[in-house]
């Protein structure tokens, strides 16, 4: 429990230097919620300035700090400069695509990279596949491969919906899921690449371990070291790894959302950037920000708590 | 060994067997063709809101819904539609008035009604004036509305605008069409989010759901006031596919079946697709080489400005970048206006006149090529829009063909957010960019004078005496023939001067269903929506 207690002790902070760096950081890339209009002829400059100060922007960047700050603490996160509704109904509408999208996606990436990870880690032909098959995933592009999938599946075979969360009309079960398959599989080819190497190298060092050849010594069958001794082990390290990634996939899933148009948070991201509506972006960054910092917590407790050596020092 | 090679194959296959299970559903589910039933729109963006006067882009969606008093067509004609016909001099609905001041008559077609059975009169049009003019909202443009003094209403179906000065443009004033008077009186129009994200019309289609990231479905209205036959198509699906691969993707696949405003790289992809017509109209736009005489001094002297328009080979561009997709063009009021002036100064492609006119401007060729004056190289970086991969090509062929008569330009590719702020402080030397404009054809701000930013869009910094009184002059001038007169000289003193290098007409692509009837595209802002009521598909029912 103190040890739980001391970890969120340093969170806060954390997040309020976070908060800083991000506002600054984001009322530094040039242009503004406005700049959009400057491109339209019709839309006369002293309209322009006449909207800067009805938004407040005209203010110094300090004082748009503070407001926001405060406002932001009270769980007031203000209204889209872009469409003027409130930015958390408009967070909270896209939530449930996202986590669909990186939940899924997140089960099938674990249950590649353990099968994977594992052979792996046991066979040197299986090793050599997979190495060749994961450095192929970590390195393809993201919006590439969607591109590829969709040419294929979509447009050359026809089996599969090229983007979107449902047809119109057609909102069944089986019709979600086929919408799923194509980003599920994008996304999951990245993390699965990465991750089963992971689990590869931490079983390769557990089977390794003075514990696993006295089980064979003991005469343990070696199905039994590997499932019940050896990947015991390995997975602590391979929970927070996946922990972590799933964390930033639920934010960062920008891309594939983007290129298969899944109406997730990803997707009002990348909007809020190009509109540079900056409460949104805001409220976006400090949910990722929270969300990365929660679930590295959750990792750290989860390793103390599934760890015993951890425990002693704290 | 443990059997997990075993356990992966059955693994795979079952996979394989979900896949393909999926793949046979999603096939019954959607992937129809375009019929009178639904028509899918491939839409590159979700609206900000549904209300037109609060924004600034085009408006494709909220113009099947609310309708302007005008509209303009794929000519760029102004035509009427909630109103009874265009007021003008000849017709004597415009009146100036000895003060200076100018009075315009709108007369209102009768039997209009908006969606919720209460008559459109000119009640409304005098509440959209004196709503904007109040100032406690943010509508986008306040352009014209803040000349209007007032505005009488002698019967339901005429409003009378009492300008203080002359308005030329005065006929584009309500393309926006009018607020409801009944739904938003006394209301804070910015939170009025029923309005806002559901406005109320007359148009031939009202919103039926808006799914947020996703669609807006639009149905047909019973009793549209053009008669019961329209409009042809019972629903409207917007679908929002912000990325352009993505969006044509889908059209190719049939899961969307109209995509407007194709980019000029991926008009190669939709052709030979037997589903899909390509449906081509001017535009009133133009592409363009700004050269900023405050940021780039040399840019100053006409013989540069001059030698640098004859060293781009433009046919060259557009035979080759643009697949001849656009037509040159040699000015800023594009040929379908009634203001336009064919008959200007050209700069066709001459690399000896180019050298020669430099060599007249005192550049004189370096050791390694490129000239100098006063011991400072013609050098000078052009700024486009990343990701805009026409503009990345046409800036580097421009580079090119610049090095040849010894001018050195870098090319700087720039985030299309983060360019607007950028050419609107002035602190660049060239950019690559177009001007879209609406029907009318004021181009003041782009070359008077006084109106650098921020008071316009002079971002040329030029300056010319002359130039600006004529395009003052056409400002107060609201007598149509008289006002091309105006115009056509302000054109031929432009092209005489050359401020800026122009390329080609930025031709609207639009791909629509092959048996899509009456599509007839839009060359402005007003979108080839404009007459989606007579859209039909297929045999006439």
């Amino acid at each position: 429990m103190r040890f739980a207690a001391r970890r969120l002790a340093q969170a806060i902070p954390l997040l309020f230097i976070v908060s800083v760096l991000v506002f600054a950081l984001i009322h530094a890339a040039p242009g503004g919620p406005l700049s959009l209009y400057l491109d339209n002829p019709n839309v006369r400059p002293e309209d322009i300035a006449r909207l800067r100060r009805a938004m407040g922007l005209d203010q110094p960047l300090g004082v748009q700090y503070v407001a926001w700050l405060g406002a932001f603490v009270r769980g007031d996160w203000g209204y889209s400069y872009a469409d003027g509704r409130p930015v958390l109904a408009r967070m909270l509408e896209r939530l449930p695509p996202t986590l669909e999208l990186v939940g899924v996606a997140t089960l099938v990436a674990v249950g590649v990279s353990m099968v994977v990870g594992i052979a792996a880690a046991l066979r040197r032909g299986a090793d050599r596949a997979a190495s060749v098959v994961a450095v192929a995933g970590l390195s393809i592009p993201v919006f590439w491969l969607g591109l590829v999938l969709q040419l294929l599946f979509s447009n050359a075979l026809g089996w599969l919906p090229s983007s979107g969360r449902a047809s119109f009309g057609g909102g069944g079960i089986a019709d979600r899921l086929a919408h799923l398959v194509l980003p599920v599989t994008v996304l999951a080819v990245a993390h699965a690449a990465g991750w089963s190497r992971y689990l590869r190298g931490s079983m390769r060092l557990a089977l390794a371990q003075p514990f696993a050849n006295a089980a064979r010594a003991r005469g343990v069958t070696e199905g039994r070291i590997v499932l019940r001794h050896a990947l015991r082990h390995a997975l602590l390290p391979f929970a927070t790894v996946v922990l972590l990634d799933a964390s930033i996939m639920a934010s960062g899933a920008v891309v594939t959302e983007s290129v298969f148009a899944w109406p997730g948070i990803g997707s009002l991201f990348t909007e809020a950037l190009a509109k540079r509506d900056y409460t949104v972006l805001m409220a976006f960054l400090m949910c990722a920000s929270i969300a990365v910092v929660t679930l590295s917590f959750l990792a750290d407790v989860a390793v103390h708590a599934l760890d015993p050596r951890t425990r002693d020092q704290a | 060994m443990i059997a997990i090679p075993r356990l992966r194959r059955s693994a795979a296959s079952l996979g394989m067997t979900i896949v393909l299970g999926l793949a046979g559903c999603a096939k019954d589910a959607g992937h129809g063709g375009a019929s009178n039933a639904l028509l899918i729109v491939g839409y590159d963006r979700e609206p900000d809101t549904m209300n037109r006067y609060a924004t600034h882009i085009l408006e494709d969606i909220q113009s099947c819904v609310v309708e302007g008093l005008v509209t303009s067509d794929e000519q760029m004609n102004v035509v009427p539609v909630l109103a009874a016909e265009i007021p003008t001099i000849q017709n004597g609905g415009v009146v100036m008035r000895p003060d200076g001041g100018m009075d315009v008559t709108w007369k209102l077609r009768p039997n209009v009604k908006w969606h919720d059975g209460k008559p459109h009169t000119s009640a409304d049009v005098k509440f959209t004036v004196d709503a904007i003019n109040k100032g406690d909202w943010k509508p986008e443009s306040t352009d014209g509305f803040d000349r209007i003094a007032s505005v009488d209403t002698p019967d339901s179906l005429t409003a009378v605008v009492h300008y203080k000065e002359v308005y030329a443009p005065y006929q584009m004033q309500f393309f926006r069409g009018t607020l409801p008077k009944h739904v938003l009186d006394g209301r804070d129009i910015d939170k009025a989010n029923d309005y806002n994200r559901s406005p109320l019309g007359t148009g031939p289609y009202r919103i039926t759901e808006w799914k947020t990231g996703e669609y807006v479905l639009l149905d047909k209205v019973k009793d549209y006031w053009r008669g019961p036959e329209y409009p042809k198509i019972d629903r409207l699906l917007f679908r929002f596919l912000a990325n352009t691969t993505t969006r044509i993707n889908q059209l190719r696949s049939g899961e969307v079946h109209l995509v407007a405003l194709v980019p000029w790289d991926k008009v190669r992809e939709l052709r030979g697709l037997a589903s899909v017509r390509l449906n081509q109209v001017l535009g009133n736009g133009y592409e363009h080489v700004t050269l900023n005489e405050r940021h780039f001094p040399a840019f100053q002297d006409v013989r540069v400005r001059r030698a640098l328009a004859h060293a781009i080979d433009r046919e060259l561009l557009v035979r080759t970048i643009l697949d001849s997709l656009v037509t040159t063009v040699n000015g800023p009021i594009q040929p379908l206006s009634w203001a336009y002036e064919p008959n200007v100064r050209r700069y066709d492609y001459d690399t000896t006149a180019a050298n020669r006119l430099l060599d007249e401007a005192g550049w004189k060729r370096g050791a390694d090529g490129v000239r100098v004056k006063d011991g400072k190289p013609l050098a000078f970086t052009l700024i486009t829009q990343a990701g805009f991969a026409i503009r990345e090509n046409v800036s580097q062929a421009i580079q090119r063909q610049f090095r040849d008569v010894g001018v050195n330009t870098s090319v700087k590719l720039i985030d299309g957010t983060s360019i607007s702020s950028v050419w609107f402080s002035g602190d660049f030397d060239a950019m690559l960019h177009w001007w879209q404009s609406g029907a009318d054809p004021e181009i003041t701000l782009f070359f008077a004078s006084d109106r650098t930013p921020p008071a316009g869009r002079n971002i040329n910094y030029f300056a010319d005496d002359s130039l600006t009184r004529v395009l003052y002059a056409s400002d107060r001038t609201v007598d149509q023939p008289k006002r091309a007169e105006l115009l056509k000289a302000a054109q031929r003193r432009v092209a005489e001067l050359v401020p800026e290098l122009v390329l080609y007409n930025t031709s609207k692509i639009d791909a629509v269903p092959a048996a899509l009837r009456n599509f007839k595209g839009n060359p402005t802002n007003a979108g080839p929506f404009w007459n989606v009521h007579e859209w039909e598909l297929g045999a006439p029912r």
